[in-house]
């Protein structure tokens, strides 16, 4: 008995311990929309591309190992479940295949002048429909207030709430309980057809987040009738968008068909897309995928070698689309480690900008990429906080703005000047006092062997090229659970492999961690909310005598309050991204997502879109009857690359 | 005097039973109580995810704390567990199903479990236990060194090997499906005959230790100066002894094929059990934790409780007094 107890605690402690917190949320973004009137055009159903034939049998088959929690969209943040939201549920604007904004829910929409107040047509005759394909009832105005309601409701727990609650007007008043009025709330429906917002400030930004599961509807009637059931099955949500989930049993199988009675239905390709739970997935995927038993794999890193070096697999294989998540490493501005690891040595060296520079020029990326990408390292390389293809002004990508052109065009790291970076920094540190070689804490996730691989590679790159009596690099493992909390957010690093994913399509949402404090009510007021690499606590001054994150924040903030001109508003926030960068306050590494998949999709068919599950949505996309290689995903990558820029040029 | 024996044994017994009773009460009340308030100690980043600890807000943390109830004082919080639990009910899952009935989720999942555990178990009883005949049988022949060549090589081997080896080429060799599926009974094939595999060492190994000692006592001796034919000594002595002992955790293993095999089940896809408690203790999913713990409790105890009586009421050597009763 006593063993028994002894062995169930135990392995509640062992797995308490041992829990791994990875979840996987990197999202794609959109593109923000410069009109301010939109109206529907129809478009044209697209041939395959050349050398590529659709598949007889339009069903997508998939083993997945992550389940779902909840069908509830409105509390759901978690990118696996927005996935599959979005197939069920259209949203007011949509983005078609470039990016480019188009009509959703609503036919058309408009703001007024002081972009407060935006009015939304709905489309008429869209329908809501159970999980059998039975009609409901219809799509209206008031579907966008009640989810805003529910939504707003803190004893509802939605996670996506403060996405819509900081831009609609009194929408965090009402969710604080300061207005308990809810027809206060910026949110109405002025007909059966016409939908109201109204903002807290103009952001420019406010068609994009249309698109978010924060903005969906909901059928009021039916969550009364349904009530805490909502979203606990299949049956307990209603649908609106291009697919009804047939079957959902969880830790077994999903099926989703297609909505014949889809107002867009004509656009919808994929008849069944049937996934069976495994929680090997990783492990079995591709074995199942060489059976020809689904359609889709990802293929792990550590197969990759494998499919690559044989020949009948190797055209089977190509790059899975990169997300907008970005990565970078993040330079620690209030050090909180080990005495033993010097960190007030590092804070001074840290508060000298040839210090920081030589340090940023000295990291060779691509030799720490290779350890997880050894095929094309520099196709995941990222130059820029900001990702490419993010969003776009006067047909100018914005990683092309201002000062932010060249770090976007260049390789960061070059020995020669990391070297003369060096001895500058020795010259002005060692007047400063500091004791070399200065140590660099780079703490990793023992989460997977890449991080365990990478952090050596950086620790003997760096020292080598920069020498020990320099720098002293120390590598220390911390458990993949509670990884961020236990370094990042405690300042717990010198030199960390951190990223961040934006919260709305406009280069605002990469500041944010960087320039946002907690407000003067809070009594954590002045330090950094979001507990990145904290440049609020830096000392180093520029040549006119200013802090230089005083500089930033004004950088930014004026960049923020443009919210007419889109290209200059753009331009001034490049500039902001480019002084960080040049400053190396963090070393830019790579973008999110990516590695390989054997697939018999055309990613470049999907829905794009920068922000928003859009490019999660499955209409407009075809099932292939062969694998995609890489060579054609290349030769459509750059196909649809010169389209977009060709599309956006056009709405210039 | 037999009659006498039986009824002073079965006065004991009863004492024995009730007193092993209440001592079960008492663990299972420690044991959740502990795991209530590991879970309670675990971090509160943990209830919003790795982006929900950077991005949400912390009026919507305090709202999701809340609404977990996790803001109430903790011997509140426990109060109202030990109440919902005097009513027979578990609770509605937090945060691995929201809002789902507890015995909703173990209704869905332990059927698969229990199905998959029971055929085997019954196959490896029915093969190990013959193996260990045979091998007790043939000991130090050719038989008994195959058998423990295997015993070996399954003791050795880490199962999650052989168990994707038995994945991977015997769907292929004997065109069987790689995943399990409700309605294809030829999927059920593998993942018993895989999850059997251990089980029919271990019991092959037991019985050949058993009954090896069995074949070394005296009363074989008299067995055979009866003129007992050997086949009935091994049947009917040996083998009988042997299977006392292993009478005492039978119930424990029928019992434990609710909980479900992680490996197992997940390479294959069963919807079982499976994993249930290791997902939810990562979810930090309390409600689910708290139940599970208590279900996977009362299956150990009463596990462990019928073995013992069982044994009791088997072997007459066995002494209910309160130094050779309990464990």
């Amino acid at each position: 008995m006593k063993k028994i107890l002894a062995m169930m605690l135990v392995l509640v402690l062992a797995f308490t311990g041992c829990s791994s917190k990875t979840v996987d949320t990197d999202t794609k973004k959109d593109t923000a929309a410069e009109n301010t009137t939109k109206t529907e055009v129809k478009s044209e159903e697209p041939a395959p591309p050349e050398g590529i034939t659709y598949a007889d049998k339009q069903i997508f088959n998939s083993v997945y190992a992550g389940e779902i929690t909840t069908l509830n969209y409105l509390v759901s943040s978690s990118t696996n479940e927005l996935g599959l939201f979005a197939n069920f549920v259209d949203t007011l604007v949509d983005y078609d295949k470039y990016g480019v904004i188009i009509p959703g829910l609503a036919s058309e929409w408009s703001s007024d002048e002081s972009g407060l107040v935006w009015t939304f047509k709905i489309r008429e005759g869209v329908k809501w429909y159970t999980s059998d394909g039975d009609e409901y009832g219809d799509v209206t105005a008031n579907d966008f207030v009640d989810a805003l309601k529910y939504t707003f409701n803190p004893d509802n727990g939605s996670k996506t709430a403060n996405i819509a609650y900081k831009v609609i007007k009194n929408g965090e008043a009402y969710y604080n309980g300061e207005v308990t009025d809810f027809s206060k709330v910026g949110v109405k429906a002025i007909d059966k057809y016409t939908l109201e917002y109204t903002l807290e400030k103009a952001v420019p930004y406010f068609e994009s987040m249309l698109s978010y599961a924060s903005f969906f509807p909901i059928n009021g009637d039916f969550l009364n009738e349904v009530g805490d059931t909502f979203g606990t099955s299949n049956d307990t949500i209603l649908y609106s968008g291009a697919y009804i989930m047939e079957t959902f049993e969880p830790q077994n199988r999903r099926v989703l068909v297609k909505n014949e009675n889809y107002w867009d239905a004509d656009k919808v390709y994929i008849e069944k897309l049937k996934y069976k739970y495994n929680k090997e997935a990783s492990t079995i995927g591709p074995e199942l995928f060489l059976r020809g038993d689904i359609t889709q794999v990802n293929i792990p890193s550590g197969a990759i070698d494998a499919w690559m070096q044989d020949d009948k697999k190797k055209d089977m294989v190509r790059p899975a689309i990169a997300s907008y998540y970005t990565y970078f490493y993040a330079l620690n501005f209030d050090p909180n480690y080990d005495e033993a690891y010097n960190p007030e040595e590092w804070r001074i060296a840290v508060n000298n900008q040839n210090f920081r520079k030589s340090l940023f020029h000295g990291l060779n990326r691509i030799a720490a990429l290779t350890t997880g990408e050894p095929y094309n390292p520099e196709n995941k390389l990222g130059n820029t906080i900001t990702p490419k293809n993010f969003v776009n002004a006067g047909g100018l990508d914005y990683t092309q703005m201002g000062s932010l052109k060249k770090f976007a065009d260049t390789d960061s790291f070059d020995s020669k000047l990391a070297l003369e970076y060096k001895e500058k920094a020795i010259k002005e540190l060692e007047a400063e006092g500091v004791e070399f070689p200065v140590s660099v804490v780079i703490p990793y996730s023992t989460g997977s062997t890449e991080n365990a691989n990478r952090a050596q590679v950086v620790q003997q790159q760096l020292t080598t090229l920069l020498g020990d009596e320099y720098i002293e690099v120390f590598t220390l493992p911390y458990p993949a659970s509670g990884f961020t909390s236990n370094t990042r957010r405690n300042g717990n690093y010198g030199l960390e492999l951190v990223n961040w994913g934006p919260d709305y399509a406009d280069p605002e949402t990469y500041s944010e961690p960087f320039a946002t404090l907690y407000p003067e009510s809070d009594e954590r007021a002045g330090t950094s909310r979001y507990k990145y690499n904290f440049p609020e606590s830096t000392t180093q001054v520029d040549e006119n005598g200013n802090n230089i994150f005083d500089v930033y924040v004004s950088m930014v903030n004026e960049a923020k309050a443009e919210t007419i001109d889109l290209q200059k508003r753009y331009e001034l926030f490049a500039e902001a991204e480019a002084y960080i960068i040049d400053q190396a306050w963090i070393i830019p590494y790579r973008l999110g997502g990516g590695g390989y998949v054997a697939s018999k999709l055309n990613p470049f068919e999907s829905q794009y879109s920068p922000f928003g599950v859009a490019s999660l949505r499955y209409k407009g996309q075809h099932v292939l009857e062969e694998p995609m290689s890489s060579k054609q995903y290349f030769e459509e990558q750059a196909k649809w690359q010169a389209e977009r820029e060709e599309v956006f040029n056009k709405m210039k | 005097m037999a009659s006498l024996y039986l009824q002073k044994k079965g006065g004991k017994m009863s004492k024995y039973v009730i007193k092993r009773f209440f001592r079960s009460i008492f663990t299972l009340i420690a044991v959740i109580t502990v795991v209530f308030l590991l879970m309670r100690m675990m971090p509160e980043e943990g209830y919003f995810g790795e982006t929900g600890t950077d991005k949400l807000d912390e009026s919507q943390k305090e709202a999701i704390l809340t609404n977990l109830g996790l803001r109430d004082p903790m011997h509140i919080q426990l109060l109202h567990f030990y109440s919902d639990l005097a009513k027979g009910d578990l609770g509605d899952s937090l945060i691995y199903r929201p809002n789902v009935s507890i015995t909703k989720i173990i209704k869905q999942k332990a059927p698969y479990s229990i199905a998959i555990g029971l055929s085997s178990l019954g196959f490896a009883l029915i093969l190990g236990l013959s193996m260990g005949v045979v091998m007790a049988k043939e000991k130090n022949k050719l038989a008994d060194k195959m058998g423990t060549f295997y015993v070996v090589i399954i003791r050795a081997v880490p199962p999650i090997v052989y168990y994707l080896f038995i994945q991977l080429y015997l769907t292929q060799i004997f065109k069987l499906p790689l995943l399990f599926d409700i309605d294809e009974p030829s999927s059920w094939i593998l993942p018993t005959f895989a999850m059997a595999l251990g089980n029919i060492a271990g019991y092959a190994m037991w019985m050949r230790r058993y009954m090896v000692d069995e074949l070394n006592k005296d009363y074989l001796r008299l067995a055979r100066a009866k003129g007992l034919s050997e086949r009935k000594i091994m049947v009917s002595h040996v083998a009988r002894n042997a299977l006392v002992p292993m009478v005492q955790y039978l119930p424990a293993s029928i019992l434990f094929t609710i909980g479900g095999s992680i490996y197992i089940e997940s390479l294959f896809s069963i919807p079982g059990m499976g994993g249930l408690l290791v997902d939810a203790i990562q979810l930090q999913d309390n409600n689910l934790v708290q139940a599970l713990v208590l279900m996977f409790s009362v299956v150990g105890i009463l596990g462990l409780f019928l073995g013992d009586v069982l044994m009791a009421m088997l072997d007459p050597r066995i002494k209910l007094h309160s130094s050779g009763g309990g464990r």
